[in-house]
């Protein structure tokens, strides 16, 4: 099955790629918020938060809200957990690795060659 | 009791560079964590996410060399590559799958900061290696994904 069926996934990755984008999805997770609102902890205008604010509503990791007025966005935790359930099963597999790793070295002794 | 070194694995997505990255800090000096990946009666003991042993593990830890691990849970589970680079004790770098893997042993205080790199080479295999390396449970994923679509479609229009 190609990877080319599933776009998105690639839209959701790349749009997570980026930290201003994480930290925007970070102030999203706390509750909805304006362009404005969001603008404010970076030293970026309105017009670049904007950009950000498209890749992640293409994405699907955002929404605009009910108020038409102000558009504050709020997370789509559906597209979130994509996400992360794409990875989970590869991040736990190392976590679990490292793990039995961390386990192992303390059986060997310290300084064994 | 659980085992007193348990900590979190940091795992990072970086398309830009097409690798996944996983960060570990371990109670040993990186000599031994070294030792750990590079010697067959250490690596056999916790390659497996399983926690068994390997049912094979043979490893010509050398550049050009190469290496291969078998699960005993799951003989079709094998795993293996070339060595590329040996720096005792803080650098190795293996192909394996198509990507590159790099691991990076940095001293700190008394233990070491493991990073271990998956470069995939390009996004699009980044993808790919994502999409074999999750099998298990993967497929409801793109199922979940795939019924997603349309609906992206329309708030994309």
């Amino acid at each position: 099955m190609a990877i080319e069926s599933y776009p998105q996934l690639d839209l959701i990755f790349s749009a997570m790629g980026d930290p201003t984008r994480r930290a925007i999805l970070g102030r999203l997770a706390l509750g909805e918020a304006t362009v404005a609102e969001l603008a404010q902890p970076f030293a970026f205008s309105q017009p670049t938060i904007s950009r950000h604010l498209k890749v992640l509503e293409r994405a699907g990791l955002i929404e605009g809200g009910r108020d038409a007025q102000r558009r504050p966005r709020r997370l789509r935790l559906e597209a979130m957990k994509q996400a992360a359930d794409f990875i989970e099963p590869f991040r736990r597999e190392w976590e679990q690795r490292f793990d039995n790793l961390a386990n192992h070295l303390t059986t060997m002794k310290p300084g064994e060659k | 009791m659980p085992p007193a070194f348990q900590s979190a694995t940091d795992c990072v997505i970086d398309r830009a560079s097409h690798t996944i990255r996983f960060v570990r800090d371990l109670d040993a000096a990186p000599a031994q964590v070294f030792d750990a990946w590079t010697k067959p009666e250490h690596l056999a003991c916790w390659w497996d996410a399983t926690g068994a042993p390997l049912a094979s593990c043979e490893m010509d830890v050398r550049p050009g060399g190469s290496f291969t691990f078998v699960s005993s849970s799951n003989p079709d589970h094998v795993f293996s590559g070339v060595y590329q680079t040996i720096e005792p004790p803080h650098r190795l770098v293996f192909h394996a799958n198509g990507a590159e893997g790099r691991l990076i042993l940095d001293r700190q205080g008394d233990g070491t900061r493991m990073t271990v790199e998956i470069d995939c080479g390009s996004a699009a295999h980044l993808d790919h290696y994502l999409e074999v390396g999750v099998d298990k449970g993967t497929a409801q994923t793109l199922a979940n994904l795939e019924a997603y679509l349309p609906e992206l479609e329309a708030t994309a229009a």
